[in-house]
């Protein structure tokens, strides 16, 4: 069942893909490691792999002397794509010096509200938001504040190196992003942006950053991520959002919830946008496609990380 | 010292320095610099509800503002941030397709729509939403979602070496910034510059455009526009505004105007008349004294008087001492 919407953007994927290997956003576009990387995991194990060799000697291509990733060939900084970089390394089990170095990336990037005088205005209320600033997290690029969805990718990408390279450091940062995010679930249940109240009034949740939350949350029992699952279900059927169909569908089937396949429809992108990343998100979370390797024991592990 | 001394002290130095800012705030500003040389047309023009002749208005407005559009590859940036059914968060669709309208109409060579949400929501989904698909034709085909834009380097913006922006953006001749008319809990007041928050690629600097805020709100605002204001026209939908914690969260306010001019400071500086709100005491707006003109001798209004459509926006507590008087 479903067989033609997965097949069908499978295919939308193979052939949008860039003479240099990696995906656009919109097909037709330069590429990105955003899009490549999604494009590439949802393909994962459907016998494309010279097309995703060609993907991969892309994506390494961007990864810069610190051991962060570009997130495009034409911008020449590092940013929250390592964690993806990361992600997709150890699907394809490769666990090089070149994977440590950005793990070690990972592990020195922290959000920037965690320092001595955001800490020291939080315990004197000068910060006008129910915010724990006592966690580290991640941000969408070195320097800044600490959002939900890179640190959700983070914790994703560490879990699939947990126990092969600095284990105890990669370990106490996992938890301590899983507290932040837990710390930061709005009072409805599910996930804002970053922080669920802000001028002492809260703030709703949303889909996208609740399924992202809860990716990032695989393998935490706590009664919030309850909660939050039953928030994810709710948003699930009654969202008009694509994006956040998509990213719910993959979060709650990682959480191993039974959903309903999608109706079985062709991939008709809202042309011309032709979205990519849609496509790809979309596959992963078909009940066949590869949301597990969102999963810390996603995917092949044979390399030493 | 001891740990206990050191925190005492660090504790009463964060306390006596926001008490500083406190009555940073209430102090009557300095006068400002008389800005750029010659005048600046701002127009008012009156459209009581969205089911008025827009098209009609805003050319009337354009004319009186003497912009000439013949040939110019024209992007329309509305402000589209987030959807809720009860209060009105983004430029009105209908406001947008008079634009597109107007701007055919007015012999230019190509007009586009862009925009990058601060909230990295499906942009198109989010579109829907708001009805531009419905009420904007071919709306797919003439719109980019500039966050996922592909970009390319500028040199120099905000003190960076280099900072990346949408092609989208870069190639157009004109950028008509179709702002809303709200306060903002960071800003005070958000309107056509602070619109410029989203042609800033999320791709590149993450959402909800942190880099920006790590820069400084009044900064950005400032340094978006050095960028681009040269080639920018402003039209604020003020027909429903939106009035206390905006810009997301606050209530509508009716005004029924519509706010054009090719001098965004200045249509920015009229519009915070209009609601009430005194520019000179808006931080942004006094940081672009040397950009366009925030003082009122400087701008010439057209259409309607700031009198005759004036009407308090409820503030905030903490931007309650920007209230005009």
């Amino acid at each position: 069942m479903g067989e033609l919407y997965l097949e069908s953007r499978l295919e939308f994927l193979r052939a949008s893909q860039n003479p240099d290997g990696g995906w656009s956003y919109f097909a037709g576009k330069g590429s990105w490691l955003e899009p490549t990387t999604y494009a590439m995991l949802a393909l994962h194990g459907t016998g494309s792999d010279p097309a995703l060799d060609r993907a991969w000697k892309l994506v390494r291509s961007w990864q810069l002397p610190d051991g962060s990733f570009q997130p495009s060939g034409e911008v020449k900084d590092g940013t929250w794509v390592t964690a993806l970089a990361v992600t997709l390394a150890r699907v394809r089990g490769v666990g090089d010096g070149s994977v440590r170095a950005s793990v070690d990336w990972l592990l020195r990037v922290v959000g920037a509200e965690h320092n001595w005088w955001t800490r020291t205005g939080s315990f004197l209320h000068l910060i006008k938001a129910r915010l724990d600033v006592s966690h580290q997290g991640w941000p969408w690029r070195d320097g800044n504040a600490t959002w939900i969805e890179p640190t959700a990718h983070t914790l994703v990408a560490l879990k699939k190196v947990a126990g092969n390279y600095r284990a105890a450091d990669v370990e106490r940062r996992i938890r301590d992003g899983e507290e932040l995010v837990l710390s930061r679930s709005c009072t409805d249940g599910g996930w804002n942006y970053g922080t669920p109240n802000m001028l002492y009034v809260d703030l709703p949740s949303y889909p996208e950053t609740t399924a992202l939350a809860l990716l990032g949350l695989d393998g935490v029992e706590d009664p919030e991520v309850i909660q939050g699952l039953e928030v994810a279900r709710r948003f699930h059927a009654e969202t008009k959002s694509s994006l956040g169909k998509a990213w719910l569908q993959i979060a709650l089937r990682c959480h191993g919830k039974d959903l309903a396949a999608p109706q079985d429809s062709a991939w008709v992108p809202k042309a011309p946008s032709r979205d990519v990343m849609l496509a790809a998100l979309e596959a992963l979370g078909h009940p066949k496609g590869n949301y597990k390797l969102f999963r810390a024991a996603g995917g092949a592990m044979g390399g030493q990380a | 010292m001891t740990r206990r001394q050191f925190a005492l002290l660090s504790g009463a130095a964060i306390v006596g320095g926001y008490g500083g800012l406190q009555l940073q705030k209430v102090r009557k500003p300095p006068r400002l610099p008389d800005g750029p040389p010659g005048n600046s047309a701002v127009a008012i023009i009156r459209a009581r509800s969205y089911s008025d002749d827009l098209v009609s208005r805003m050319l009337e407005g354009i004319r009186q503002c003497g912009l000439d559009v013949r040939g110019k590859r024209i992007l329309l940036k509305p402000n589209l941030v987030e959807f809720d059914l009860a209060t009105p968060i983004n430029t009105n669709a209908r406001v947008i397709a008079a634009a597109l309208e107007v701007f055919h109409h007015l012999g230019a060579a190509e007009v586009k729509i862009g925009e990058g949400p601060g909230h990295r929501r499906d942009t198109l989904d989010m579109a829907d939403d708001a009805r531009y698909r419905e009420t904007i034709p071919k709306f797919e085909s003439i719109f980019t979602d500039l966050n996922r834009d592909d970009v390319s380097p500028v040199k120099g913006f905000g003190g960076e070496q280099e900072f990346y922006f949408p092609n989208t953006v870069l190639a157009a001749d004109l950028i008509v910034s179709l702002a809303k008319m709200k306060t903002h809990h960071w800003a005070g007041a958000t309107l056509s510059m602070k619109n410029f928050f989203g042609v800033v690629p999320g791709s590149v600097y993450g959402w909800p455009k942190n880099k920006l805020h790590y820069y400084g709100i009044p900064e950005s605002i400032v340094a978006l526009n050095r960028q681009f204001g040269k080639k920018s026209f402003a039209i604020v939908d003020g027909v429903i505004g939106m009035e206390g914690n905006g810009p997301i969260q606050g209530t509508p306010k009716p005004v029924g105007v519509l706010v054009m001019g090719s001098d965004l400071v200045a249509v920015d500086s009229t519009c915070c008349r209009v609601m009430g709100i005194d520019p000179e005491k808006v931080g942004y707006l006094r940081m672009a004294a040397d950009l366009g003109h925030v003082r009122p001798e400087r701008i010439e209004q057209r259409g309607e008087t700031i009198a005759s459509v004036h009407t308090n926006f409820a503030l905030i507590d903490d931007y309650k001492d920007l209230r005009l008087v």
